[in-house]
């Protein structure tokens, strides 16, 4: 890789020196002092060129195009030669080069030809400055005029055919109008359809080549002139061709700009990055202003943004492109970006490794922020729940135990007013609004052990789950093995998970059996209520079971709902002792 | 006397009924919400109907609602609504509206036959009857601090509260088993400490007296 730049650079001084003094250091003097200097600035720039690309991006083929450009542009120099066959091939190679000025321009940055237009805008032009220009040479299209002391004869001139010459040249000039338009055309729309971060990479050699293009036409326009103004516009086509090599090593001095900026990301990560802060810096460093960067939570087993808001990732397309971030092998994060970007993945790379600690960090908060989300989430639902409790309560009493008060009270009015007058229609009335007491008992006693099972505080969970069994209609198989009465919150929750699941076999699944196992593992009650029903119970639905697994995740607990159809539903808590 | 009843709670709505025929009353029509209330009146024109507040759907005040609209269509139709809870606020909306043939009673009060029977007859006769309960809240209200309530006396206390639910010098009278001219002599020592212009019509003196309580 190394010797081989060598090679090149060594053969192209080499090449370089003995061209100018072929154009140079003959006794006619054919070439004017400039000639020679633009000759040897395009030969080497390309050149250079080319060889700093095959270091910067190895397997990019524009370097290996601009340096057989460089070449290229060395030997067209050779028409200057006295030598009769250096003369002639400078003369068929003249304008060569070109086509590789319109390769470079049209594949940067990429070093492809994008699509079959390009191909074919290519392939003309290499037609138009190959076999196009040597036939018209063939056919006696040179003008021994048109450099003074150089040799007379040209020796692939094999007959002087006017009419023939004309209509080459008529074709090849048309040829070359047409490609410099078109390929001014692709750069035009490029242009347009570039978003800001391509564009600044590719702003200089964009603009330079789409100069050339112009060069050319004027070239074209000038040779179709009445009076041909001379060598002008062949030396303006040389200064913007030199010029494409320089806008080259400029767009990738715009790369090496960027290379520092990942050691100022360094710097500035070195202060720890406020919220937001580290995307804005990805954004400077990556030149990149929509950058995005978003948070992996692997518990979650989806992606947040900085807030803790799940966020979906784009599809890899035209518009947006994903880079997974990993950090010792995990997936931390992933960036949001400009597809753009993905020509220089050598430094969206150690801008990566540059900001891993910074992101795995903002990942951590991210994560934070998450769980900080669904914990106010889940508290407004507790509150909520209270809130609705309250009111069940509230509706219970009106429409239960109230209303029956307030019918025993008429009841009482009844035999009140009838004691005198009718004492067997008054003890009738008594003995009714006794009932009626007796009832209104029975419902707040139901009511009460709704609120809190009392017997739950008198004899611990065993015997309460044994009482909840036992009032279910549902065949309940019940296996407690707890050692000790366990602290109140744990056995409330527990309870209720077990009342909750019960409820809910009943209402859902009212045919099947149910086995309850509720035994405590290392610190933890472990409760699994199984149903053999039907299955297929929504996981997120009913505010009952969210109400419960807030109820245990707030006692830092799990909760598990397992329901697939035809396989009944499993619903498994743990909740922490201590 | 004909009235209409509108409870959803069945068992009430029997009671209520039962209550009603013991005392004499002639129970043309039964409801279970407001569109049928107004329905069973249109149909039947009773002189009084007892209406339960809170009734489907949205269980919250239809009743209070219904009675409003009964008292909108036909204006010399008494209505007694019925509550479980002694809201101040539902009161002054019903009563807000003109205070003659109107009532707002606690359900528990129902029981007491007589007090159920002259309650209704109160009503009927375009009188109004406003539940001591709601009245000891407002007359409690007023009595924290500096306020001209404290300067009336025991007695002065009594007969205000009792003017308040809406009774007449001689119904206030026969419950302190004074006179009733010893009544209308503590009337005008209320007004003139409470300054509230006095006025000889019942209805517009529960009304000022009410406007009295719930000022602050």
């Amino acid at each position: 890789m190394v010797r081989r730049s060598i090679v090149v650079a060594a053969a192209s001084l080499t090449l370089g020196v003995g061209v100018a003094w072929v154009m140079f250091a003959n006794e006619v003097r054919t070439a004017s002092v400039l000639d020679v200097i633009l000759v040897l600035v395009i030969g080497w720039s390309f050149i250079g060129a080319g060889l700093l690309a095959w270091h910067l991006k190895p397997g990019n083929s524009i370097g290996t195009a601009m340096i057989v450009t460089g070449v290229l542009r060395f030997l067209a120099a050779l028409a200057q030669s006295q030598n009769l066959l250096l003369f002639a091939g400078g003369h068929a190679l003249e304008v060569a080069y070109l086509a590789g000025v319109i390769f470079v321009v049209l594949a940067f940055p990429g070093g492809r030809l994008e699509n079959s237009f390009h191909r074919w805008l290519f392939g003309l032009a290499i037609f138009a400055v190959g076999p196009l220009d040597v036939a018209r040479l063939v056919f006696g299209g040179h003008d021994p005029q048109s450099c003074v002391g150089c040799p007379t004869t040209l020796v692939i001139e094999v007959m002087n055919a006017p009419g023939i010459v004309r209509a080459l040249e008529l074709a090849l000039f048309g040829l070359g109008a047409v490609v410099a338009v078109s390929a001014f055309a692709v750069l035009l729309r490029r242009w347009r359809r570039a978003s800001p971060r391509l564009r600044f990479a590719i702003a200089p050699v964009l603009w330079v080549g789409a100069a050339s293009f112009v060069a050319v036409l004027l070239m074209v326009a000038n040779h179709f002139l009445e009076e041909p103004t001379g060598d002008a516009p062949h030396v303006l086509l040389d200064v913007v061709t030199a010029s494409v090599a320089f806008a080259f090593l400029a767009g990738l001095g715009r790369t090496r700009l960027a290379r520092s900026a990942v050691a100022d990301l360094v710097i500035e990560l070195g202060n720890t990055p406020g919220p937001g802060e580290l995307r804005a810096a990805l954004a400077r460093a990556l030149r990149d202003p929509s950058l995005d960067i978003v948070y992996w939570l692997p518990d979650r087993d989806r992606f947040v943004d900085a807030d803790g808001h799940p966020v979906a990732l784009p599809d890899d397309d035209g518009e947006r492109s994903v880079t997974i971030v990993q950090r010792d092998d995990h997936t931390i994060a992933a960036l949001l970006h400009d597809p753009a970007l993905r020509e220089d993945q050598q430094l969206v790379e150690s801008v990566c490794a540059a900001a891993g600690l910074a992101m795995e960090n903002e990942r951590l908060q991210a994560e934070l922020r998450a769980r900080l989300g669904e914990l106010s989430a889940s508290r407004t639902r507790i509150v909520e729940a209270t809130q609705a409790e309250r009111r069940r309560i509230e509706r219970d009493l009106h429409d239960g135990s109230q209303q029956r008060l307030v019918s025993v009270a008429m009841t009482l009015g009844l035999a009140d007013s009838r004691l005198a007058s009718d004492p067997d229609g008054a003890q009738t009335f008594l003995r009714e609004a006794r009932a009626g007491l007796s009832e209104a008992l029975e419902d707040l006693r139901e009511l009460s052990s709704g609120i809190y099972p009392g017997i739950l505080t008198e004899r611990g969970l065993a015997a309460a789950l044994d009482d909840l069994a036992a009032r279910c209609h549902l065949p309940v198989g019940l296996v407690v093995s707890l050692p000790e009465r366990l602290p109140d919150r744990v056995e409330i929750a527990a309870y209720f998970v077990v009342s909750e699941a019960l409820t809910n076999v009943a209402k859902h699944a009212p045919a099947s059996t149910v086995q309850v196992h509720v035994e405590q593992v290392d610190g933890q009650v472990v409760i699994e209520v199984r149903d053999d029903g039907p299955g297929g119970a929504d996981p997120g639905g009913g505010s009952g079971l969210r109400g419960l697994r807030d109820r245990i995740e707030a006692l830092g607990g799990r909760f598990v709902l397992v329901s697939s159809p035809g396989a009944g539903t499993v619903v498994e808590a743990e909740i922490p002792c201590a | 006397m004909r009235v209409v009843v509108a409870e959803d709670s069945m068992i009430l709505r029997e009671g209520l009924v039962r209550l009603l025929t013991e005392a004499g009353f002639d129970v043309v029509g039964q409801a279970g919400d407001g569109t049928e209330l107004l329905a069973q009146v249109d149909a039947h024109r009773p002189e009084v109907a007892i209406v339960d507040i809170r009734m489907p759907p949205t269980h919250t005040d239809e009743g209070l609602r219904a009675a409003k609209e009964l008292r909108h269509r036909y204006p010399g139709l008494g209505v007694l609504v019925l509550s479980q809870y002694a809201r101040p606020s539902y009161a002054f909306e019903l009563l807000s509206e003109g205070t003659d043939g109107i009532g707002y009673l606690l359900k528990d009060r129902v029981s007491d036959l007589g007090e159920l029977a002259e309650s209704v007859r109160r009503v009927a006769g375009g009188g109004s009857v406003l539940d001591p309960s709601v009245v000891a809240q407002l007359v409690n209200r007023r009595r924290m601090g500096n306020d001209p309530v404290d300067e009336l006396t025991e007695r002065e206390f009594e007969v205000l509260g009792l003017m308040a639910e809406g009774r007449s010098n001689k119904a206030v009278a026969d419950r302190l088993f004074i006179t009733e001219h010893t009544v209308e002599k503590h009337v005008q020592n209320i007004f003139a400490k409470l300054q509230i212009s006095a006025t000889t019509d019942d209805h517009r003196r529960v009304l000022a007296v009410l406007t009295f309580l719930n000022s602050s």
